[in-house]
């Protein structure tokens, strides 16, 4: 499988900081949705900067796509992603819903009927074309989010990053947009890094890794990541909820030589067990 | 016990008097007890926010009236005798931290009292006491607000509002965009303040397990009207109704539902892990038959 992105033994620092990346390296896989965990403060947005070319490196090196992270290849690079922020009015500037939506093309000097044509599909893409002549401050969190998705869609990037993306909505609306990315990533074949501290956002990945301190200190599939609960709690993260329920089952003498298992399974378990007598 | 703050009969319409006109809470009626710890919780724009910005003032009903510690707010009260109000009514907006201003942290917790005209030396050690209070070390009083982590820039936002000593404390979703770690902070220090500065909680969220941890009384709002007050046992015992309302159900009552739906006899949902696991091993001992 091809690396869309490789992060070669990279250091980094904010001026006056201690380093925050010492010698990092990981890469993502092309198609693949990867989840970057790790509690705030950890770098992992950062490293999402530096992916964008948002901040500098000091050491080491950045490849998207094959081209190299600097001044030279920065617009390119970013015409191949596209990234969701926190609070989505951070990231408003049109005047209506379609305004913002266009805003992006516009930039790109795209002809009018044609950027017609893409805001109209990008918005029925998530759902908000019915709200196009909206002011986008009046809408909800999760609609704003769903339009800054637009925005982004309407550029056809090959990377969506999504910077703690869901933290603001509740949880219907965290649900709905992760939903809205999954569908969007498998119609148009996208790489998805999702920055979260959100276990049950990680635990949809097709990868986890796990970043504490500026370092990477795990990397595998959610299963094997969501087991070792120890670490994970070590680094300031909740435990899987099902890994949760696991121990205290366990402190009823109710045992599973596990400590994850995801939702079905343990229900299949414990159905299982109940009916089994 | 006394009540803190009373609602009766309250609406409140944006943009009244113009075609745009919206009543964002109708025929409101609300008793919210000293000392107690009451959450508010409901779908976007269903007139939460409306509601807390009455108890502080900052929005006058339109009909009807407001009482907060014994003093009473209606459409006549003019806009000068709103400040009283303000000083006993601690509010913690959203993403508080977006709004440090000072040079250093001690300033900016300082810059409430000071507004309403405590002098320098006493606002200082009001500051001192809140900073204590929320747990931050008194080295940092010095640093820039700026140079903290998230975390720790939201408990300066709350000492500033815990400087002004209220009696009442709202919080508008006060964990949004924090880790486990930050939450479980912001929630311990609420329960603290509870429990032991007898102050009365009011909480806005999204979190339902935060609902049944921590608060005594829960209101759920719909449409800008209060359609249940109680429990949390009360409100989450009909699910059925809980999603209706678009509101989700505490973590441990949502799993045990898949598992009711998949055929494991639960009964009545368990709203924490613990009440859970106890049904679950109870299960396994009793040896029930699942109805498939």
């Amino acid at each position: 499988m091809k690396d869309i992105i490789q992060v070669k033994n990279i250091s980094f620092n904010y001026a006056d900081q201690p380093l925050l990346f010492d010698n990092l390296s990981l890469n993502v896989h092309e198609g693949e949705w990867l989840a970057l965990i790790g509690q705030n403060g950890s770098g992992k947005s950062t490293l999402a900067r530096l992916i964008d070319g948002l901040n500098v490196l000091k050491q080491g090196q950045i490849i998207v796509d094959g081209l190299l992270v600097n001044d030279e290849n920065i617009l390119d690079i970013r015409n191949k992603i596209g990234m969701v922020f926190q609070n989505p009015e951070d990231q408003f500037v049109g005047a209506t819903v379609e305004d913002d939506v266009a805003f992006g093309l516009e930039n790109r000097q795209v002809d009018r009927e044609q950027m017609h044509h893409i805001v109209e599909r990008s918005l029925k893409n998530v759902n908000m074309w019915d709200f196009r002549d909206r002011i986008p401050a009046n809408l909800s969190g999760g609609q704003k989010q769903r339009v800054a998705i637009a925005g982004i869609v309407a550029l056809s990037p090959q990377i969506i990053i999504l910077d703690e993306a869901t933290s603001m909505l509740d949880p219907r609306g965290r649900q709905d947009i992760l939903n809205l990315v999954r569908e969007i990533k498998a119609k148009n074949h996208l790489t998805v890094i999702s920055i979260t501290h959100d276990i049950d956002e990680a635990a949809g990945a097709d990868r986890v890794v796990v970043i504490n301190h500026g370092k990477k200190i795990d990397e595998d599939v959610p299963d094997k990541i969501f087991a070792n609960t120890e670490q994970l709690e070590q680094i300031g993260l909740d435990a899987p909820y099902t890994s949760q329920l696991i121990a205290a089952l366990k402190g009823k003498g109710v045992n599973l030589n596990q400590q994850y298992l995801d939702s079905e399974r343990l229900i299949a378990w414990i159905k299982q067990l109940v009916s089994n007598k | 016990m006394d009540k803190a703050i009373s609602f009766e009969q309250v609406t409140h319409t944006y943009q009244a008097n113009t075609p745009y006109a919206q009543n964002a809470l109708a025929d409101v009626s609300l008793v919210i007890p000293n000392n107690s710890f009451t959450a508010i919780i409901g779908h976007t724009g269903s007139g939460k926010s409306t509601l807390v910005q009455h108890i502080n003032a900052l929005l006058k009903p339109t009909k009807g009236s407001v009482q907060v510690l014994g003093k009473v707010i209606t459409s006549a009260t003019t806009n000068k005798n709103l400040k009283a109000f303000r000083q006993h009514v601690g509010m913690v907006f959203q993403f508080p931290e977006k709004q440090l201003f000072e040079e250093t942290v001690i300033k900016d917790i300082m810059f409430g009292p000071k507004n309403y005209g405590v002098s320098d030396a006493d606002a200082q050690q009001a500051a001192k006491s809140a900073m204590k209070l929320v747990g931050l070390d008194e080295s940092l009083a010095e640093k820039s607000p700026f140079d903290l982590s998230g975390g720790q820039m939201r408990r300066v936002a709350i000492a500033g509002v815990l400087a002004m000593k209220p009696e009442i404390l709202i919080l508008d979703e006060p964990t949004a965009g924090l880790d486990p770690r930050g939450h479980k902070e912001i929630m311990d220090l609420a329960q603290q303040l509870h429990d032991k500065d007898q102050m009365t909680i009011i909480l806005v969220t999204h979190q339902m397990d935060d609902v049944v941890n921590y608060a005594s009384q829960v209101v759920v709002m719909d449409e800008g009207k209060i359609v249940k007050t109680g429990t949390a046992a009360e409100i989450f015992a009909d699910p059925g109704w809980v999603y209706k309302m678009q509101l989700n159900l505490p973590s441990s009552a949502e799993f045990a539902q898949k598992l009711v739906d998949s055929g494991v006899p639960i009964g009545k949902l368990p709203l924490t892990i613990d009440q859970l696991a106890t049904k679950i091993s109870q299960l396994v001992a009793e040896g029930a038959d699942t109805d498939e």
